[in-house]
């Protein structure tokens, strides 16, 4: 605000936020709200930061070091192998759970008799605490008594144990996490499927719109908003994946997450480059939600 | 894991930190973790108070009968509380270095892992009794026990139970190919697992522990050992020598010709035991416990009568190497009730408490006279069948730095396994991470 009218604006607005009395008890009302969210929220965020930028361990803050941290971090190949496996993880994963769970949700929406009973049974493998769902398919990929690598290679589509090869056990991952949240997927666009009246269908259904035209021309436009909801939501979990790389693979094969816990653990606890890969995961996060929000154009309130 | 390390201050001079330092450095989240549990000591009058007791967790169920036992002898007087850990030993030792180095810490006596006593009395977190377990008390245990306890010259607690790497056979299926003696060497393993695999159809040769994790380390240790190599000499890394790369070639080896599946290194102790059990395999490596299992109802084809225990084959003319396991009595440095402990200590490595465990729990004892024990020798059988090779146990590289160590170990150990890459450059790649931990440390 270098211009005079800059500034007169700066403090019209200041004045008309908190010159009415009434106007200035609601701040102070969402005061304790905002300082909580400081304390619990923004404070850890950059005390991440600093300690990023240093050679902490748990017992001492150490010494201010730059970006050493991230540098190393960068010419770490194990990080380049989570993060390259993060990125396909997360994109393939979100992409099938997307396309499937939209056919199951147009599925679903039609009105059939034993509806409700489906809807709930779709939601079993979401019920499964994620561990757990991970100990079981190891199970099922286990090369002694495991059904699937057993058939896989019965029918020649593999040769070799899947647990052993990092490639297959990367797309066990992802068929592991497809299986396990396409029903929250589904169920979230089959919520924003039920807010389209049936009228415009009907509309459209006079004016001789075939299915495909329908389905592109009304149906994905008015879902637009629920869509980037869910795929959003998705995404930054998927990008965040820890328990199922870490509990399937048995350590086997590096997320993100994975590495940074155990470069937070390993013998004397290093926040620094821990730190480091947590902010990177922060940061990139964040731009995730920002395109989705400012490029793709999704509506954070009600408002407008 | 390589790459992000460059200061180590778990070391001697980490000491001097003071709590207000690890405030500073914002770790509630790990304080929250160190203040669990049971409350602390320093109960009130001469000589009583609470003592707390942790151990991975005890899957037999009796570790707290033997406690409680111990709580109505000293009844007004001592009172332990066992307090749970993790089962994995990596995990356990986290959480123990965690509270340590925080110095938040409310234990007062370890049940700890025979690989943890250099790094622990290094950093000065648990106590020397060398004054207390004299030299004519000491001969009264298993001396790789002993060894796993003596750092610096020094006595760090006492040998509770122990443990080594033992070679199952198919006594049953060797006969019939005509064996009637076990392996002594990895090339006669071969040659017998070949040929009864071809004469009964039997799908494996060997399986073994191969995943990325401690038993792994210990697994290829073995084949480094048996082969002339080591780990360290001193404190200087002697991994990268042809040796070490001829261990791991042969086992890699059973990998490639056939004789171990595919998918042993991402085996663990849980999948050795029905490849072996299942009646697939001739030859297992795996610790003592598997025996019990045999002709248990999961395992009710392959009896105690068809299988063998030995020692862990090894090259022609070279000495044996079991890789030793094990669990030792430890008492806090920071405890205010080392005299109680120590009691305790006293109490749970003594005979009569070394004796229920291994009846209940089928451990084996640390206590030497244990194994001429008739009742012991009954309930668990290893005492008998492979006492040589239980007792000739080799314990692993003595270091301040071995959990760390064993990382880069059990990663690079898995990679060669998996033959992502050769044994040379596996090795090469161990040389300098290990010579980084050892040089980052001083």
């Amino acid at each position: 605000m270098t211009t005079a009218s800059g500034e007169g604006k700066e403090r019209s607005w200041f004045k008309e936020e908190f010159g009415s009395p009434e106007r200035r008890t609601a701040y102070y009302m969402v005061l304790p709200a905002l300082l909580i969210v400081l304390v619990v929220a923004f404070y850890p965020v950059l005390y991440g930061v600093v300690l990023s930028l240093t050679d902490s361990t748990v017992t001492s803050f150490g010494s201010f070091v730059g970006v050493e941290n991230y540098v190393e971090m960068f010419q770490n190949p194990d990080f380049r192998l989570g993060l390259s496996n993060t990125v396909i993880f997360t994109v393939a994963s979100v992409a099938l759970e997307f396309i499937i769970g939209l056919g199951i949700a147009l599925a679903i929406n039609q009105a059939f008799r034993g509806r409700g009973l489906v809807r709930a049974a779709i939601l079993v493998p979401w019920a499964f605490p994620t561990v757990i769902s991970a100990v079981m398919w190891r199970l099922m990929f286990q090369d002694q008594v495991g059904v699937i690598n057993y058939v896989a290679n019965a029918i020649g589509v593999i040769d070799g144990p899947i647990l052993a090869d990092d490639t297959l056990l990367l797309i066990a991952v992802i068929f592991v996490d497809v299986w396990k949240t396409t029903p929250f997927m589904a169920l979230l666009l089959l919520a924003g499927l039920q807010t389209i009246p049936g009228e415009v269908y009907e509309a459209a259904r006079v004016d001789g719109a075939s299915v495909m035209q329908r389905f592109f021309r009304i149906t994905l436009p008015l879902l637009k908003g629920t869509i980037l909801v869910a795929v959003l939501f998705r995404t930054l979990d998927a990008y965040r994946i820890y328990d199922l790389f870490w509990v399937m693979t048995s350590r086997g094969l590096d997320s993100l997450s994975t590495f940074v816990y155990e470069g937070v653990r390993i013998s004397q606890l290093q926040f620094g480059p821990g730190n480091a890969a947590a902010v990177f995961i922060f940061v990139t996060a964040f731009a995730i939600a920002l395109f989705f929000i400012r490029v793709l154009g999704m509506q954070t309130s009600t408002e407008e | 894991m390589t790459g992000i390390r460059r200061e180590r201050p778990g070391t001697p001079e980490a000491r001097r930190y003071s709590r207000r330092d690890f405030l500073k450095v914002g770790g509630a989240g790990l304080a929250g973790t160190a203040l669990l549990g049971a409350a602390g000591c320093g109960g009130g009058g001469s000589g009583s108070g609470n003592l707390v007791f942790t151990m991975g967790t005890d899957t037999s169920g009796t570790l707290q009968g033997l406690i409680d036992k111990f709580n109505k002898e000293n009844k007004g007087k001592l009172k332990v509380t066992y307090r749970e850990m993790p089962t994995d030993t990596g995990q356990y030792f986290d959480k123990i270095k965690t509270e340590f180095q925080a110095g938040q810490s409310n234990i007062d006596i370890i049940g700890g892992d025979v690989i943890w006593t250099a790094q622990m009395a290094a950093n000065g977190w648990v106590l020397d009794v060398t004054d207390r377990f004299p030299k004519s008390e000491q001969s009264k245990y298993l001396p790789a026990p002993i060894e796993s306890l003596t750092y610096d010259d020094k006595i760090w607690g006492k040998p509770w139970f122990t443990d080594a790497g033992l070679l199952f056979y198919r006594a049953d299926l060797l006969e019939k190919s005509g064996f009637s003696e076990p392996p002594q060497t990895w090339m006669e393993l071969q040659e017998m697992a070949e040929k009864v695999m071809q004469d009964q159809g039997i799908k494996y040769g060997i399986v073994f522990q191969g995943s990325n994790y401690e038993g792994g380390v210990c697994n290829a240790l073995e084949y480094v050992w048996t082969h002339g190599g080591d780990v360290l000499d001193g404190d200087e890394v002697i991994i990268d020598s042809p040796e070490t790369v001829a261990g791991l070639e042969t086992q890699r080896g059973f990998v490639t010709d056939g004789l171990a599946p595919e998918g042993v290194s991402t085996y663990t102790e849980t999948e050795t035991d029905p490849a072996f059990l299942g009646g697939d395999t001739v030859f297992a490596r795996n610790w003592s416990y598997m025996y019990a299992l045999a002709g248990t109802s999961d395992y009710p084809d392959v009896t105690p009568e068809k299988i063998g225990v030995t020692s862990i084959p090894t090259v022609e003319g070279a000495p044996k190497a079991n890789c030793q396991g094990g669990w030792n009595l430890l008492i806090s440095a920071n405890s205010d009730l080392q005299e109680e402990a120590w009691e305790f200590v006293q109490w749970m490595s003594a005979e009569p408490a070394q004796k229920e465990r291994a009846l209940s729990a089928t451990l084996l004892p640390t206590r030497t006279s244990l194994y001429d024990d008739p009742e012991v020798n009954e309930k668990v059988p290893t005492t008998v069948v492979a006492k040589t090779a239980l007792t000739n146990a080799k314990p692993r590289p003595v270091s301040p730095y071995y959990s760390d160590m064993s990382l880069e170990m059990s990663e690079q150990f898995n990679t060669s396994l998996k033959g992502d890459e050769s044994p040379e450059a596996a090795v090469k790649t161990l040389q300098d991470s290990l010579q980084q931990i050892v040089e980052q440390a001083s």
